[in-house]
């Protein structure tokens, strides 16, 4: 039942950030051309590049799926309404976000074509540029929370959002979040200007169909995470807590989707950069600030 | 319809194929630029627009189809998916091409038209009968058979070697051009390990092409496949090695006396330098290599197997397998790869082919042409006055008023004319009206290589508004294209991304926006009489980085908005009637892309020899050292920001 209820609100936010997503490139806010685009990929012709490595090609799209969908498992929408509530709960979060790396080669790698070659490699040179992001700060929140739970983890947050309590962290994970997901300006893996769509260059049909699916649930659960962690989750006054949830959910995978359009796409080198030399420490300076408070202000 | 997908259209299908009528991907062909010199809003039509033809259904083919774009057009319409369509405005002749499905006038009027006629065939006729195989001539390849010892036996049919008597092998290499129209029938023979069972999707199977079509590697490669450099082929032949004892060399095969291992062939570095060879792995067959013409890479089909035909069963040493590898800049060995980025590339101007050589991501070299540079002066051997200016303004359709301007003005110094003073700032204005869009035209692409959408959206709508306004009218989007310009200056991160990239060493043949951005004070128009009395001064950059470029851009707008607004009124430039006199002329103008010159004789009247020269010629060599060694994606920002148009590229 519950996944029943987290799928269905996958399935609805997904078509929600896809019409932003398209308004976003597009200019243009239409409700309806979500379901046509989708219709029309189902109809078109899903090619297999003329000599690829069938598995990856195959595997890759799902694979990101998968990621995203275990991802999901563990956020929570409200007082019991998850999927499983794991004692370590963003640690598993973790760990399914790392297929993300893995099926993004794989999609990169499988076509046997230099664009989605190239994409796929530099994904995988972004590795600690991202990952390191997602995970020094998350440190920092099961700290507050003394727990890995996640559902612990909104709880501790009854009194402050740990966006308040920790801005810088929230601040780097967004921004880790976004590059996770490929989203502008850090969409170096598909860079429409530089690599003709990289990494989805090759794929059509179904194939693409589920390729794109399988973004929109990364990028609703990345938010997931992101409003579980630093907004309070369900927490809030007057709403029922689902409906929290989903708003809260809702603003952050838009400003996600949209709020990168506003400037250039980042340089490959810069944006290792300032991951590598900014980034990591002040995520560093994040956990000890938020250990100092901890022991000393109890909220 | 031919791009149809087979099967009746019933039931499910029907909704299908009207979403597929609503949901049209658009491949533009040359490119956008053209599309918006032309004054074309495709995104105002609901047209959404496609980055590689995977991703698009229709092919939309904007004005005449250059020769040297045909073969391309050809193989990205070959990689659109079922069901795909082709939208000809004003195209011509589209062989080999199949026929355009709905055709239009080269106006937003005959584009609305064509696509309402297009969405209405593709929801009746998505799915059908109509469905035929096509496949670009450009993509077909045969199958011939080689010894695996010598590369120089080479047959069309299979048997055995008549120097070692070893089975030949068989592999996929590009058709001849003669042969063109039958060298598919053996694809099925068991080579291609992916051969599906619908015809249809079989036309498909020739994978990773990118919007390049790269013909030109093919033809080149097609040599080494059949062996026609026996020179070369003997060479590389001659040698045999250990693969763990590089020092053991023999022109015999055999066993290492060493180790015992048996010999691998040498192959000869200069061929493959940069290629990757057989026994490599995934990168050699980048999107280009699929073009099936490296010779030997038949049956490459999946990267982990090891018992290919074709290739000779080696130990696997890194020894061996980076012994002819280029180096990179760090020392390191890696293989590297060419790829093709154009003629349509989606970041980059429609019709320029650049070729990268790619070491990893990035940039060991690169080269760019041009496939639409196909340029006859004179048609005839006397061209009369008024033909000869529609001719030379045709010669870019980025900027036709400039190079219209240009001939009247030869024509009128060898007629002996001068035009009236106001006539003379009206034609000024009108070139600077066309700078301003030009320039547009490029920060909208900028947008699109970018990434700022914002930008593409507003930059490329506000130059179809002001390419045919008249001088009340640009004063009046005067104040839009500030605020545009504000705007972008204040976007964060984008002198950052600008800064430094794509800086060029100083070159004297260089012109236009790219020269001043660096210093030069080289501008046409500051010789020019009737821009002193409308107050020009030239504007100058520091940096000649591409920020500086940016910026110079966005100053020239500012500063044509306040030389139109002087001069009060915008005519095309034309000329007088000449009458039949002679003698020689020469001219000089200040096209959006720099400096370019004609110089024409007048016999009788007619034009009888032309010479012209233009910017593109120096912006195309700063390429190769401007990219060298940078990351991929800087190299393409810094190759956007030289504005290259490759229809001025001369012979």
């Amino acid at each position: 039942m519950t996944v029943l209820v987290v799928l269905l609100a996958l399935a609805a936010g997904a078509y929600l950030i896809a019409i932003l997503e398209s308004w976003a490139v597009h200019g243009r806010l239409e409700p309806a051309r979500p379901a046509i685009s989708a219709l029309a990929l189902l109809g078109r012709e899903s090619v297999l590049a003329r000599t690829p490595d069938r598995l990856f090609f195959e595997a890759g799209p799902i694979l990101l799926l998968v990621a995203g969908l275990l991802a999901a498992a563990v956020i929570p929408l409200a007082p019991g309404l998850i999927v499983t509530d794991l004692a370590t709960g963003a640690l598993f979060l973790n760990a399914a976000l790392a297929y993300v790396l893995v099926a993004l080669i794989m999609a990169g790698w499988g076509p046997n074509g230099a664009y989605g070659m190239i994409g796929g490699w530099r994904f995988l040179g972004q590795f600690i540029a991202y990952a390191m992001l997602i995970v020094m700060p998350i440190t920092a929140v099961a700290m507050r929370a003394e727990s890995l739970s996640t559902v612990t983890i909104v709880q501790s947050q009854a009194a402050l959002w740990n966006i308040a309590y920790q801005p810088l962290g929230f601040v780097l994970f967004v921004v880790a979040a976004m590059g996770l997901a490929w989203l502008p300006p850090l969409d170096l893996p598909t860079a429409p200007g530089d690599l003709a769509g990289g990494v989805e260059a090759e794929y059509t049909g179904v194939r693409l169909a589920v390729l794109r699916l399988a973004r929109m649930v990364l990028i609703l659960a990345l938010a997931g995470a992101t409003v579980t962690f630093y907004l309070g989750g369900w927490l809030g006054p007057w709403l029922p807590a689902p409906v929290w949830s989903a708003l809260k959910i809702l603003i952050v995978a838009g400003l996600m989707v949209s709020a990168g359009r506003l400037v250039p796409r980042v340089r490959e080198a810069r944006y290792l950069e300032l991951s590598w030399k900014l980034g990591i420490p002040l995520a560093l300076a994040n956990i000890f600030i938020v250990g100092v408070i901890a022991l000393v202000v109890p909220i | 319809m031919i791009g149809a997908r087979s099967g009746a259209l019933t039931g499910l299908r029907r909704l299908v194929a009207n979403a597929l009528a609503r949901d049209l991907r658009g491949f533009v062909v040359p490119g956008m630029d053209v599309a918006w010199a032309n004054g074309l809003d495709l995104a105002g039509t609901g047209l959404h627009l496609a980055t590689t033809p995977r991703h698009a259904s229709v092919l939309v083919i904007i004005g005449p189809l250059p020769a040297g774009l045909a073969d391309a057009a050809s193989v990205a319409h070959a990689q659109m998916p079922r069901p795909r369509a082709i939208l000809a405005l004003e195209a011509g002749d589209l062989a080999p091409l199949p026929a355009a499905d709905a055709t239009g006038a080269l106006t937003q009027a005959g584009l609305v038209a064509a696509l309402a006629d297009l969405r209405r065939t593709i929801a009746n006729g998505a799915f059908g009968s109509g469905a035929r195989e096509y496949s670009a001539p450009a993509l077909e390849t045969r199958i011939e058979y080689t010894c695996p010892m010598h590369p120089e036996v080479v047959s069309d049919q299979p048997g055995n070697c008549p120097k070692c008597g070893m089975t030949l092998v068989p592999r996929e290499t590009a058709a001849p051009l003669s042969h063109a129209g039958h060298a598919m029938p053996d694809m099925s023979d068991g080579v291609t390990a992916e051969t599906p069972p619908d015809p249809v999707a079989a036309t498909h199977q020739h994978g990773a092409h990118h919007p390049s079509g790269d013909t030109k590697t093919m033809v080149e490669d097609t040599h080494a496949g059949h062996g026609h450099d026996h020179a070369k082929q003997t060479d590389a032949s001659a040698q045999y090695t250990c693969p763990m004892h590089p020092e053991v060399t023999s022109d015999q095969p055999g066993s290492c006396r060493k180790c015992g291992m048996f010999l691998v062939p040498v192959e000869d570095k200069d061929a493959h330098a940069g290629h990757g060879h057989t026994q490599t792995d995934h990168s050699a067959l980048g999107s280009h290599s699929d073009h099936s013409a490296h010779g030997g890479h038949s049956g490459h089909g999946a990267h982990g197997g090891a018992e290919v035909a074709g290739i000779e069963a080696h130990f696997m040493s890194m020894v061996d397998l980076t012994r002819d590898m280029p180096a990179s800049a760090d020392g390191l060995k890696m293989e590297w790869i060419d790829v093709p980025f154009g003629p349509f590339f989606p970041g980059l101007p429609g019709g320029l082919e650049l070729e990268l050589t790619l070491d990893g991501d990035a940039v060991a070299a690169a080269k760019a042409e041009s496939g639409v540079s196909a340029v006859n002066l004179l048609r005839e051997a006397a061209t009369s006055p008024e033909a000869f200016i529609d001719q030379l303004a045709a010669l870019s359709p980025l900027s036709p008023v400039a190079y219209r301007e240009l001939a009247c003005r030869a024509l009128e110094q060898a007629a002996g004319q001068n035009p009236a003073s106001d006539t003379a700032s009206a034609r000024a204005a009108a070139v600077e009206r066309e700078r301003i869009a030009s320039h547009l035209n490029w920060l909208a692409g900028f947008g699109t290589q970018s990434g700022l959408h914002w930008l593409e959206r507003r930059a490329a709508g506000l130059q179809l508004e002001l390419r045919h306004a008249d001088a009340r009218g640009i004063a009046a989007l005067t104040p839009r294209t500030t605020a545009l310009l504000r705007r972008l200056h204040r976007t964060p991160l984008l002198h950052d991304k600008l800064n430094g990239n794509g800086k060029h060493a100083d070159g004297d043949a260089l012109s236009g926006p790219v020269a001043r951005a660096a210093g030069s004070t080289s501008d046409a128009r500051s010789d020019n009489p009737v821009y002193g009395a409308l107050g020009f001064g030239v504007l100058t950059g520091t940096g000649g980085d591409a920020r500086a470029r940016l910026t110079q851009r966005t100053g020239e707008i500012a500063q044509s908005l306040g030389l139109i607004a002087r001069a009060g009124q915008i005519a095309m430039p034309e000329v007088q009637n000449i009458g039949s006199v002679s003698g020689k002329g020469e001219a000089i103008v200040e096209t959006p892309r720099g400096a370019a010159q004609l110089r024409l004789t007048l016999t009788g009247g007619k034009v009888t020899q032309a010479e012209i020269s233009t910017p593109t010629a120096a912006l195309v060599a700063l390429i190769g050292a401007m990219a060298r060694g940078r990351e991929l994606g800087d190299a393409m920002t810094a190759i956007g920001s030289l504005d290259i148009s490759p229809w001025e590229l001369t012979a």
